[in-house]
């Protein structure tokens, strides 16, 4: 193999994987919760807020494994048992993303509501309510 | 349970048969020696092995690095996949250096196989150890290993035939969208623990083909197919095909400038 060419390729690479740096971010981001117990998820509808990236911490309370999986979040996580899992989720427009356990698609499953910043506390208060 | 196991052996095992072909393609095996067939088998047994070792790491590992553990093993491992793809893509034409094509493609095979395998033996263990449904899942992953194979095969002879009869280099491109369908899968895990900044999805395709359909694995496995793209995945989509395209066909260009004779 040319090894000028490898190296000019590679430089090129490493300034490729360069440029995405500006794209990571370490802010500090709003948390909810989320548990498997006996193959389903509690709360089976969790309210978030809109155009926010959040983070998802994900406790499974079974003795087997489960996957956190969304394709409407394009999310896609093993939680081990009796372990958390944390993935980050958004920024999402407002509306209804479903997501299900890949290993009970039956049982587990579960949707996030994202609603706008102003309606969040509302949404918040009512799902409190209900409980 | 026999839908499931069919659509999650197409989704872990279809990217390795795929690869395979995209590989025999390019390294065609012109006679099954003794030799040759021995070197098979310790590829797939080295193969095997791994993905059982890493099978079993994964849990310790989803703890590491504040639970981003997993997500950077595998987003490390598809990157390389991305590199060493673009590296066979670009040296395509150059008969020099074959043996270091052929380590560049066993490295590929190899993480492929792990990564996808590993995801599997998890999702096997755990039903085995529940006795649910054992029956329907063996038989998925019949149905699901003849539909790879099925596709493998169909995939194979079509590639060939458009390389000699439509364009020589039509195998070697989608060698090169199959590893940007690997860099697209690296860059949701990096969005997935926040390494990498999101933004709103750009379009929603997901009316008119389905990520979780059978088509949109295909096309997701294929092309790196995603039914919400976001900015940052559209522009590492671009640039990961451009600068490629580019390098590849100023190849003779640059050699003249350096001297050197094509």
């Amino acid at each position: 193999m040319n090894n000028l060419f490898l190296t000019r390729y590679l430089k090129i690479t490493c300034f490729g994987l360069l440029f995405l740096l500006p794209f990571t971010s370490h802010a500090k981001r709003p948390e909810f919760h989320i548990e498997i117990k006996k193959h389903l998820f509690y709360p089976a509808k969790l309210t978030i807020p809109a155009n926010k990236k959040i983070k998802l911490v994900i406790y499974n309370h079974d003795d087997n494994i489960e996957e956190f999986d969304s394709f409407d979040l394009n999310r896609e996580k093993v939680v081990f048992p009796h372990q958390p899992a944390i993935i980050f989720i958004g920024p999402l427009p407002a509306g209804e993303y479903d997501f299900f356990g890949e290993y009970h698609p039956h049982s587990a499953r579960g949707k996030i509501v994202a609603v706008k910043q102003t309606s969040t506390k509302q949404a918040l208060k009512e799902e409190k309510h209900v409980n | 349970m026999l839908i499931n196991t069919v659509l999650l052996f197409l989704q872990n095992a279809l990217p390795i048969f795929i690869i395979t072909t995209l590989l025999l393609l390019r390294f065609p095996i012109k006679a099954l020696n003794t030799e040759s067939i021995k070197w098979l088998v310790i590829g797939l047994l080295i193969c095997i092995i791994s993905a059982f070792i890493l099978s079993n790491t994964l849990e310790n590992l989803s703890q590491k690095v504040d639970g981003k553990g997993v997500e950077l093993f595998f987003a490390v491992g598809l990157l390389l996949i991305y590199v060493f793809s673009v590296c066979l893509f670009i040296f395509n034409e150059t008969n020099d250096g074959s043996t270091v094509k052929r380590y560049l493609a066993f490295i590929i095979l190899f993480v492929i196989s792990c990564l996808n395998g590993a995801h599997f033996i998890v999702y096997l263990t755990s039903y085995w150890s529940q006795a649910q449904q054992i029956e329907s899942m063996l038989l998925g992953m019949v149905l699901g290993g003849g539909i790879c194979v099925s596709i493998a095969i169909l995939f194979y002879f079509l590639l060939k035939f458009a390389d000699r009869n439509f364009y020589l280099n039509t195998s070697n491109y989608f060698l090169l969208f199959f590893a940007i369908g690997q860099l697209m899968h690296a860059i949701v895990l990096l969005q997935q623990v926040d390494l990498l900044s999101s933004s709103h999805p750009v379009w929603d395709s997901s009316s008119f083909i389905a990520e979780n359909s059978e088509l949109g694995q295909l096309l997701t496995v294929l092309f790196g197919y995603e039914t919400t793209p976001s900015t940052t995945q559209l522009i590492t989509y671009a640039v990961a095909f451009i600068i490629p395209v580019i390098i590849s066909n100023s190849k003779t260009m640059l050699l003249s400038l350096s001297g050197e004779q094509t």
